[in-house]
């Protein structure tokens, strides 16, 4: 009968989970200030001309440590409570791509396989052989291969591409959850305590049992 | 001073005989096992998403503008919002598999024969409100995957003859799943649970006059029942810490698991997504509804397949004790029960092929036959059974139950039936 919890919580713990057609490489994300510093320096570099994060405020950065001469510099004369706005207005967007680009603020989240989608979309762009640029991941997306990947076909210049897509994601993904690393700290003092409570609890129980004949 | 203070309670409201009464003299059959810790998990579980949910509701905004951004509101400003919104959503699995245990648990041990049938049926009634809750809870995030499963189910409601059209206008308020949809959920979502609490106490009422089944399905004498209070209050909260080592885990470090990735974009009607499917505790019910061609007929067939589990006092009459316990067919069938439920719940879950609706068809007719069967494999078992002999030691214990009853009328089971 024990047997039967097991197969259930695994069953309700896999069950969300539904791979896309194409394979995704996995990764982990690195939510390191360094690494989300130069994920968003890059993002605020090139990204953010078109995509919003509009759940992330420039104090967000601020509170987690990013270099306040680099916040200052993207924000220029908004207020620090300031969303991250897209430069780019709805409608010019309608006009060059046809669509509104997504918010990236919960973009990790929002894709089945997480980090290693947005990973995998960013770096699944190629070139066909009637000289366009498609994507793998996603073929009918609209953006263009903003990291250039399609046209790098040297060794060294793949992996610095690789490497600024791995830390864009970094700070993609702690823009979507950056209570994370809080709530892990703070499960690993309750899983602690609620272990030692319900072993005394089992200790006492053992005990008043131990009176019945 | 404490027993002034007790006696002038006393006088004017039976706190001693009702704590007396329900606690620590309360008859409880000494060999229950783990599994009968379930129904108070329930409870808590219940308080749990209550107390949660209602201080989710002081920075809750039902409003098709302003919803999703205030959840993320709540995940990212609220002080510990995170952590009440995971524990929320969280929960509400939780309250699923810890209710799917109880009810496995009573169709093992055959908990719902008489006299427990008023309390299968009030538990049955417990289910479809906690059903409700679950979907009505599950819109208020006005994500894709909210706005679409509202769309879908409330559609349902067309099957209704003469007048599906009006009343699936009435159920969202207007032509589409809209604001007006959203404000009555969110009403609705804050008055059922409230509601669920009325139905348990009289799920309680029914099991203090009955009292608890136990494992042997035999009505135990008085030297074999103990007292609620403490042997079976420690238990229970032995069983509540684990509980809630298995919950914390998923609350810290899985919570995303149980929400979809679609319903991290908010609801759009211009864009149906790629695969609608409801949450994994509906699964196996929607397999259901999606198995029949005809919708009139997938709606019925779903309804009936959860209403199926108040027919178990009709359909199992065996005179046989214990359940699956003593029980060998029945309990074959209790395990391909679960196997076909299962199965179910996966067809439910992948996106249909014509191979998975098969299979799905399959599973359907496996899940109502298993029903059906019943009365007839339990009468034809209950032969078999009796020309064989139970196994001695059942037969042991019938006769020394039955001895100690005509040796010590009633002592303390005054009300029991048995």
């Amino acid at each position: 009968m024990k047997k039967l919890i097991v197969v259930l919580m695994l069953y309700c713990s896999t069950s969300p989970v539904w791979a896309t057609d194409a394979k995704l490489e996995n990764i982990q994300v690195d939510t390191s200030v360094s690494a989300v510093e130069r994920g968003v320096d890059t993002l605020m570099n090139g990204c953010h001309s078109c995509h919003s994060l509009k759940y992330i405020k420039y104090r967000d950065l601020d509170t987690f440590g990013i270099d306040k001469k680099k916040i200052e510099a993207w924000r220029g004369d908004q207020p620090l409570d300031a969303p991250l706005a897209s430069l780019m207005s709805d409608d010019a967007a309608m006009q060059s791509f046809g669509k509104i680009p997504p918010d990236l603020s919960l973009i990790t989240k929002a894709r089945e396989g997480g980090a290693s989608y947005v990973y995998s979309y960013l770096l699944g762009y190629y070139n066909t052989p009637e000289g366009m640029t498609s994507n793998h991941i996603f073929p009918e997306t609209k953006m263009p291969d903003a990291l250039g990947i399609s046209g790098a076909t040297e060794p060294a210049q793949r992996d610095e591409l690789q490497g600024k897509a791995h830390d864009i994601v970094s700070f993609l993904a702690w823009a979507a959850d950056p209570h994370e690393e809080e709530r892990h700290r703070l499960g690993y003092y309750v899983i602690g305590y609620l272990v030692v409570l319900t072993l005394l609890l089992y200790i006492v129980k053992n005990q008043i049992w131990s009176r019945l004949k | 001073m404490k027993n002034r203070i007790i006696k002038w309670i006393d006088q004017r409201f039976p706190l001693t005989s009702f704590v007396k009464h329900e606690l620590t003299g309360y008859p409880t059959p000494r060999n229950l096992s783990y599994w009968w810790n379930f129904g108070f998990l329930a409870g808590f579980v219940l308080m749990l998403q209550v107390a949660t949910g209602i201080f989710l509701a002081m920075h809750y905004k039902a409003d098709v503008a302003l919803s999703f951004d205030s959840i993320q509101h709540i995940m990212r400003d609220v002080n510990y919002g995170w952590l009440l919104r995971f524990m929320h959503s969280t929960g509400a699995s939780a309250f699923f598999l810890v209710i799917y245990i109880h009810m496995a648990r009573t169709l093992y041990y055959g908990s719902y024969r008489a006299p427990r049938e008023l309390m299968w049926w009030s538990g049955q009634g417990l289910l479809l409100l906690l059903m409700a809750t679950a979907f009505m809870g599950y819109l208020l995030p006005w994500g894709q995957m909210s706005f679409w499963g509202a769309t879908v189910i409330t559609n349902l409601f067309r099957a209704t003859p003469f007048i599906g059209e009006q009343v699936v206008i009435w159920l969202r308020g207007d032509y589409t799943v809209g604001d007006a949809t959203l404000t009555r959920f969110f009403a609705l979502h804050y008055l059922f649970p409230f509601l669920i609490i009325g139905a348990v106490v009289v799920h309680l009422v029914a099991l203090h006059t009955v009292k608890s089944s136990n494992p042997s399905g035999i009505d135990l004498a008085a030297k074999d029942n103990i007292p609620f209070h403490p042997y079976f209050t420690i238990k229970d909260l032995y069983g509540l810490g684990i509980f809630l080592i298995v919950y914390c885990s998923f609350v810290f470090f899985l919570p995303n698991s149980l929400i979809e990735p679609a319903n991290n974009i908010p609801a759009n009607p211009m864009v149906t997504p790629n695969h609608i499917v409801p949450e994994w505790y509906f699964l196996p019910f929607y397999a259901i509804l999606r198995s029949v061609p005809n919708m009139v007929g997938g709606v019925v067939a779903m309804g009936l397949s959860v209403m199926m589990f108040a027919f178990m006092p009709f359909l199992d009459r065996s005179c046989i004790p214990g359940g699956a316990q003593y029980r060998p067919v029945f309990r074959v069938q209790f395990y391909l029960f679960f196997l076909d439920m299962l199965v179910l719940g996966y067809i439910g879950y992948i996106p249909p092929t014509s191979q998975s609706i098969l299979i799905g068809q399959v599973a359907t007719l496996c899940y109502f036959g298993s029903f059906f069967l019943i009365p007839f494999i339990s009468k034809a078992e209950e032969r078999w059974l009796i020309k064989r002999g139970l196994p001695p030691d059942v037969e042991a214990l019938i006769a020394s139950e039955a001895r100690e009853k005509s040796k010590l009328p009633q002592r303390r089971r005054r009300e029991d039936i048995a």
